[in-house]
């Protein structure tokens, strides 16, 4: 079975994020860079799922020269190989985004795509949904298991929605974008990483692909969330009551 | 010359961060067995898949063959959360001698599970009477038939009560006999694996404090059977081979003095943000606060780079006397370092910082101990001034 899953360079979700004075963008200087949470989740589904049926996984990164570090990150917790991307820089979309990846697919034709649902820098969540259009194929977002059965060429998916757990049934190929607690991605061990020096790692010219990736999108400015008030002491439930209803979070 | 990580020591640098974020769980539970002195099977276990116990194991007996300075980082980076593993450190210091002297059949039987941390190891050097002074060891091994007997007693043995090997340093040659004969004195000692559950050993835990979740024991060896083949290099010349493993320790034993520094840092400068006594000033807005941190980092940044080049060093073969030298520099400016780190920590920290939970105070007794052992920083001096400098032996 081949899996092709996406490792998005973003922000250690740890560190401290600033903003440039013009608001153009984050303050990228004293920033470390991890794979997106959520796409680590899928690598790690890709890997049980290669461990458990055979087959690949390769594993995509769509940004600079410098999403290497990630690629053989993935490398190292057991990818088979890893295709950069290089948009030397420029602005993507998510439309943008889905395309390439519908454009890599083609070429790969793997039996599933795993994604993170969301990357951790721009919380978008929706290339995994746009991919599956792109493609024509069946999607289930946010899984918090997945089983496939070969046989049938099918995959159950659970996701967990507001009353409950959902339980779709989707036949490969398909598209499925991972949830926090789909699993608990493993770490490079010192063999994994001394064995991703040996994997074959392909970087594409985003040109060279020839997609119409011209935002629909504009990014205007950053902000900052606002600075949160202080809070107001009362003295007794009564007064908290009071000081509820005038704030309007109870309705009567 | 090159002073950054190669993206491969990033990619160690991560994992140890994940080590610990996936331990973070077990923190409660990790931190009562400390106290208990009980050993943290959980860490270890996670050092193993990591591959951290192969890193300076040639691929051809299970380990990756990445080298010292990976070891390092990871036990600095560890270190940085407090996690530590004193059999860690030990069973890289036998890896060390069975990879630099090792006949390839001794390869062959121990590293492969030392590399997948189904051995550990503990070391066994100090006598009673020989500790600093390695030559005056008594314990005696005599060959005959395929195989050696053992004699004597070794003592303040880490981790003896739940490693699966010793690395004992024994007599083969009396001293009486070297010095009759007119050999150099380092002659007659050798180097052996022995299994701790052979029969004739005994093992009795003593009461000393200093090292994570681990005891210190005696161990007497009576009539103890090793087969020849678990000799590392060459009988007699043990001594050599000893170097080869003493310098790993003092290394990494720097590594982890460097990172648990941090540790200290990290808690002191948290608290001298928050904690405000006159007024709304913070008490890190005091130079008497922040000065002192502020060296304990700027001491830490050349403590880490010494660490640093004598792992390189001995990932490159230099010639041992300039690994040793660089692994001395290691282990006594780490030992200065970590010593101040936490006293500073602990004044920064006020009664705070003789709350356990803190942590600090229980740091205090394995950052004095770094001044001791694994050799006093007294020791260093003199050899550095008698090796380096060239000046007459003070003893």
């Amino acid at each position: 079975m081949k899996i092709l899953v996406t490792a998005k360079r973003t922000p250690d979700p740890y560190s401290k994020i600033k903003l440039k004075p013009d608001g153009s963008g984050i303050d990228t200087s004293n920033i470390k860079f991890v794979i997106n949470s959520f796409d680590e989740i899928a690598i790690e589904e890709g890997l049980r799922k290669k461990e458990k049926f055979g087959g690949e996984v390769v594993v995509v990164s769509i940004g600079t020269q410098e999403c290497v570090e990630q690629i053989r990150t993935a490398l190292a917790m057991g990818a088979d190989r890893g295709i950069l991307v290089d948009t030397g820089g420029r602005y993507l979309d998510q439309l943008g985004v889905a395309k390439i990846l519908a454009r890599i697919v083609e070429d790969e034709k793997p039996d599933l795509v795993i994604l993170g649902k969301q990357a951790i820098d721009d919380d978008a969540n929706q290339v995994s949904q746009i991919l599956a259009e792109l493609l024509g194929w069946p999607q289930a977002t946010f899984a918090s298991k997945v089983d496939i059965d070969l046989n049938s060429k099918k995959a159950v998916v659970e996701r967990e929605v507001d009353g409950g757990i959902e339980v779709d049934e989707v036949s490969l190929p398909a598209v499925i974008s991972a949830d926090l607690r789909l699993n608990q991605p493993r770490y490079a061990s010192l063999p994994g990483i001394m064995k991703a020096r040996q994997k074959p790692l392909k970087t594409v010219k985003i040109e060279d692909l020839k997609v119409d990736v011209s935002p629909s999108v504009e990014v205007l400015k950053f902000e900052a969330p606002p600075q949160r008030q202080g809070g107001k002491k009362v003295k007794d439930v009564d007064e908290l009551i009071q000081a509820l209803k005038e704030s309007k979070v109870l309705p009567f | 010359m090159n002073f950054g990580d190669s993206q491969e020591l990033q990619m160690v640098r991560e994992t140890a961060e994940k080590i610990y974020k996936k331990l973070e769980g077990k923190r409660h539970e990790i931190f009562q067995k400390i106290k208990r002195n009980e050993f943290v099977q959980e860490i270890w276990d996670e050092i193993a898949e990591a591959g951290l116990l192969g890193a300076i194991i040639p691929p051809q007996y299970g380990g990756t063959g990445m080298g010292l300075l990976s070891t390092a980082i990871a036990v600095e980076e560890l270190a940085k959360y407090g996690i530590g593993n004193a059999l860690f450190v030990l069973t890289v210091v036998a890896e060390s001698c069975i990879v630099r002297n090792g006949s390839e059949e001794l390869k062959k039987k121990f590293l492969p599970d030392m590399a997948s941390g189904k051995v550990k190891c503990a070391l066994g050097v100090t006598e009673a009477d020989a500790g600093t002074n390695t030559f005056r060891i008594k314990t005696h091994a005599i060959g005959k038939n395929g195989r050696y007997i053992i004699n004597g007693e070794k003592t303040y043995i880490t981790g003896a009560d739940v490693a699966d090997y010793i690395l004992l340093i024994a007599r083969t040659t009396p001293y009486s006999e070297v010095a009759k004969k007119g050999l150099p004195k380092m002659f007659g000692l050798s180097v052996f694996m022995v299994d701790l559950k052979s029969k004739g050993i005994k093992i009795t835990k003593l009461g000393t404090r200093g090292i994570e979740g681990m005891n210190q024991c005696t161990v007497v060896f009576e009539d103890v059977e090793v087969p020849a083949e678990n000799l590392i290099g060459q009988e007699d010349q043990g001594v050599w081979v000893m170097f080869n493993g003493l310098n790993p320790e003092r290394i990494l034993a720097g590594a982890g003095a460097v990172g648990l520094s941090e540790f200290c840092l990290r808690k002191a400068v948290e608290y001298a943000k928050e904690r405000k006594v006159f007024g709304e000033k913070p008490i890190g807005a005091y130079q008497a606060i922040q000065h002192p941190l502020a060296d304990v980092k700027i001491r830490q940044e050349s403590t880490r780079l010494v660490v640093y080049k004598s792992a390189w060093a001995y990932d490159m073969e230099l010639p041992p006397q300039e690994i040793m030298f660089l692994a001395n520099c290691a282990k006594y400016l780490s030992a200065e370092l970590l010593l101040y780190a936490v006293d500073r920590a602990i004044q920064t920290l006020g009664g705070a910082g003789f709350m356990e939970d803190n942590f600090l105070i229980i740091l205090w007794d394995s950052a004095r101990l770094l001044k001791t052992a694994p050799v006093s920083n007294e020791m260093i001096l003199n050899l550095t001034a008698e090796h380096i400098l060239g000046l007459p032996r003070s003893y």
